[in-house]
């Protein structure tokens, strides 16, 4: 048996005013090893996590044992304690582009620290960074290095991070959730880069993600964290077999591929939603400052069939979200067509009747439950608004009892009728949105990125919810999404979109199962699975592309103004 | 979880007890209510008529008799202040009632409509803007006479900008946010989303820079009068005791132009650590 390198025992962390937040975690990870860090949002992964590498919020309180290398770190002394941090531990974290500074380059940034701390001679750790960047998959090395975060995309500049860390040679990385803000094909990418590390560089990591999924393909052992308390470490290649807890259970079943049965759905083949040619272009600044037109959507097609569920695919600037929004009159298309129920909907509604009357056939929920809810409105009136919409002269008591109607629908307990959306989890909050949008009884739910910002096992609730609602009211489903998982769960048709086209559309046997684009191949291979092995991938996949030249290719310049 | 998602939820408490835990904002709470009740009752509590000459020596210090003295014709400063509240407080409170309301409302507006009514409301208030407020209000005196009515006017113009400015940019971050749209699809119509949704999210702000306005209101008022243009003799505003007291001033009795001074010093710091407290709270409680 190896060596320990970081070992955690009955950590608990309390904030300033006394609550115990992590209760007792604790975890050993080995020289060379990948422990998974598993746990909903809230259970304490990250708290725990910030003990070791020293960054709690001030006030917070951590007791118990870390020890880094055998060393105890409460034993140590300060200086020798920020030493031994600063040599041993690498930590990188969700969001790069908040670490970043967007007004330096990469070059900058990665060298700073170099010839600052490691005391290197400037050309020195210029030369230095490029090989860490080139070590990290980045092909362009010396391109990037004069590049700012902003013309970066997200996958890369979560590598550059990664580069950084690796700059002081540290055997231990901790690494929060460090996919978690990336479409899928991204996170294969930059798993594909840690694997590689862990092959070349002996290294040990602490993986946390809310994705057992992810955990199980990626590590060697993973560590189930629950309330604050870690409840049982399996080993990744038999944790199906070996999970005793109901827990881990129950995170197991949450992340296994859904069954689905498809007969129960009631559908009628009438499309309630047909959209013929739809095209929209954004203004932007090009580098040297001429006007051009960005194209977001470009000749889209495609149907939704009354009762039915389409699901759209696609990675984060594929132009799946403009359409949504044109479809929910957000946007104006510049060219193509939106009818509904035969009726033209491509101009947005004029005047307050016209809009009431659309949002009584089409609503949406939204991506994030913690934005699309007004923060100083109750739960009560917030719904009661939406009920009072579409029955403008019915009595207080009517609508009281539509309300709560539609808590139990979401079956959202009614004692949270009178709270913010400030006391309420994620999940809980996605069902007040859901219950708002049923209010008006409508005909297509668009759902874009619903449970995208959902933990795993919630994702399932709120999907479930949100078929069990199809099924009961017969509500056409357009889902817009970047998961297949929950696609495949919850459609039955599915069309993938890329760079603002649609590559190819049909059932979901026959696109998911036997796809003919490329492209969404590359999309199913990258969902983590047991077994699974990341990928890098060469072009024509955009994800590899510096932001700026992917963009480039949808860009048609107008006119000669400049 | 984040560690900001961790911290957020508990930092929002009550206003009240987060008051109570800041003496500072308890002493100018209490200064505020005390200056408020001085503004209305004033005349009521003054021991002397405040018009009445000669009711004590002239320019005679500070003394039992007479708390705060008496100035160069004999009156009793205290009694002056106290009468002379109504006046010097009314008036930046309407200074900024209207400019508070119509900056919002050309503010929400614009956010609202965008294109063309943002471009064209938004020049308008940049013009309306490089005029400076004491400029405006001296012109206004020239044209309309002597008077606070004018200086109250001209100032609720010139700081209708500053208003409008700030609730534009915060509306039009407001009006991005995902609930709105939200709202829209819902049906839900245009005045409803402004007055119910989008006004309660902008009035932390909006109350912020009342406060501060309410400052700056007294300050140029107490200057306009001064000068001799605002509140005329023998009315006793703040401003134009303070003004009246210069010659004493010089000639060693301070008393008749500090008090009053010091009042408008007190008033203006209490309302603005008051408007700090809001716009904090309000931070905290936004989530």
């Amino acid at each position: 048996m190896t060596r320990t390198v970081l070992e955690l025992e009955q950590l608990a962390v309390a904030t300033p005013a006394g609550r115990t937040l992590v209760h007792d975690c604790t975890l050993a990870v080995r020289a060379g090893e990948t422990l998974g860090l598993v746990g909903e949002s809230g259970s304490g992964k990250t708290l725990s996590t910030r003990a070791v590498a020293g960054l709690l919020p001030s006030g917070f309180r951590s007791t118990g044992a870390i020890r880094i290398d055998g060393h105890d770190i409460a034993s140590l002394p300060a200086r020798d304690l920020r030493d031994l941090r600063a040599r041993r531990l690498g930590m990188v974290f969700q969001t790069p582009r908040a670490h970043l500074n967007p007004l330096r380059s990469i070059g900058d940034f990665m060298t700073e620290a170099l010839v600052a701390v490691a005391g290197e001679k400037p050309d020195a750790a210029h030369r230095r960074a490029v090989d860490l960047l080139a070590e990290v998959g980045i092909r362009d090395p010396e391109r990037v290095m004069r590049q700012r975060p902003g013309e970066l995309s997200g996958g890369l500049l979560q590598r550059v991070m990664i580069a950084a860390t690796l700059s002081m040679d540290p055997p231990i990385l901790l690494a929060d959730e460090i996919t978690t803000a990336l479409d899928v094909t991204t996170q294969e990418e930059v798993m594909a880069v840690i694997a590689d590390l862990r092959r070349h560089r002996d290294l040990a990591m602490l993986f946390i993600t809310h994705d057992l999924a992810l955990a199980g393909a990626v590590c060697d052992r993973v560590a189930v964290m629950k309330d604050g308390r870690t409840v049982e470490t399996l080993a990744a290649a038999t944790m199906r077999e070996d999970a005793a807890d109901p827990y881990t259970r129950r995170l197991l079943s949450a992340a296994l591929p859904p069954e689905r049965d498809d007969a129960a759905a009631p559908r009628r083949e009438d499309p309630v939603l047909v959209v013929e040619g739809l095209r929209k272009t954004f203004q932007v600044r090009s580098p040297r400052g001429r006007r051009e037109r960005f194209v977001a959507v470009d000749d889209v097609s495609f149907s939704l069939a009354a009762g039915g569920a389409l699901g759209i695919v696609g990675e984060s600037g594929s132009g799946k979200s403009t359409t949504a929004r044109i479809i929910c009159g957000l946007e104006t298309a510049d060219a193509g067509t939106v009818a509904v129920k035969g009726e033209p909907w491509t101009r947005p509604a004029r005047g307050a009747p016209a809009r009431r009357a659309r949002a009584g056939v089409v609503q949406m929920v939204f991506q994030d439950p913690y934005q699309s809810l007004d923060p100083r409105q109750t739960v009560r009136a917030c719904l009661a608004e939406a009920v009072a919409v579409h029955r403008r002269l019915a009595p207080r008591r009517e609508i009281d009892r539509r309300v709560a109607e539609l808590l139990a629908a979401v079956r959202l307990d009614a004692d949270l009728a009178d709270a913010r959306p400030r006391a309420l989890s994620g999940g809980q909050r996605q069902r007040v949105a859901i219950a708002r949008a049923l209010a008006a009884e409508p005909e297509i739910l668009v759902l874009d990125e619903a449970v995208s910002a959902l933990d795993v096992t919630t994702q399932v609730e709120i999907l479930t919810l949100l078929d069990t609602i199809r099924r009961e009211t017969g509500v056409a489903l357009l889902m817009i999404s970047h998961d297949l998982t929950t696609v495949r769960r919850l459609c039955d048709r599915v069309a993938v979109m890329h760079s603002g086209r649609i590559l190819e559309q049909g059932t979901i046997a026959e696109v998911l199962d036997a796809p003919s684009a490329d492209y969404t191949r590359a999309l199913l291979d990258s969902i983590p699975r047991p077994g699974w092995t990341p990928r890098r991938r060469l072009p024509p996949r955009t994800s590899h592309q510096p932001a700026a030249a992917q963009a480039a290719a949808r860009i048609v310049t107008t006119g000669g103004h400049p | 979880m984040s560690i900001a998602q961790l911290t957020r939820g508990r930092v929002p408490a009550p206003a009240r007890r987060a008051a109570g835990r800041d003496p500072l904002v308890v002493a100018a709470a209490v200064v505020a209510s005390a200056i408020a009740v001085i503004a209305v009752a004033g005349p009521l509590l003054a021991p002397y008529d405040p018009n009445q000459l000669y009711v004590g020596e002239v320019s005679a210090p500070v003394s039992l008799d007479h708390p705060f003295g008496t100035d160069d014709l004999g009156r009793d400063v205290l009694s002056r202040v106290l009468a002379g509240a109504g006046a010097s407080v009314v008036g930046p409170v309407i200074v900024v009632l209207l400019s508070t309301l119509v900056g919002t409302a050309v503010a929400v507006l614009s956010a609202w409509f965008g294109g063309v009514v943002d471009g064209v409301s938004t020049r308008l208030v940049e013009v309306i803007f490089a005029i400076p407020g004491l400029v405006l209000a001296v012109l206004a005196v020239a044209m309309f006479g002597k008077g606070l009515v004018a200086p109250v006017v001209a100032l609720s113009i010139a700081y209708m900008p500053i208003v409008s400015r700030l609730v534009r940019a915060g509306a039009r971050t407001e009006l991005g946010k995902p609930y709105i749209a939200a709202l829209r699809i819902q049906g839900v119509g245009s005045p409803t989303i402004c007055v119910r949704h989008l006004l309660p999210a902008l009035l932390p702000s909006i109350l912020a820079q009342a406060t501060l306005g309410f400052g700056y209101a007294m300050l140029d008022l107490a200057a306009i009068s001064f000068l001799g243009l605002g509140a005329q003799p023998p009315a006793s505003d703040w401003g134009v005791m303070i003004a009246g007291g210069q010659p004493a001033l010089l000639n060693g009795a301070p008393e008749q132009s500090m008090f009053p001074a010091l009042l408008v010093v007190v008033t203006v710091l209490s309302v603005n650590i008051l408007g700090a407290r809001v716009t904090s709270w309000a931070e905290g409680a936004d989530r």
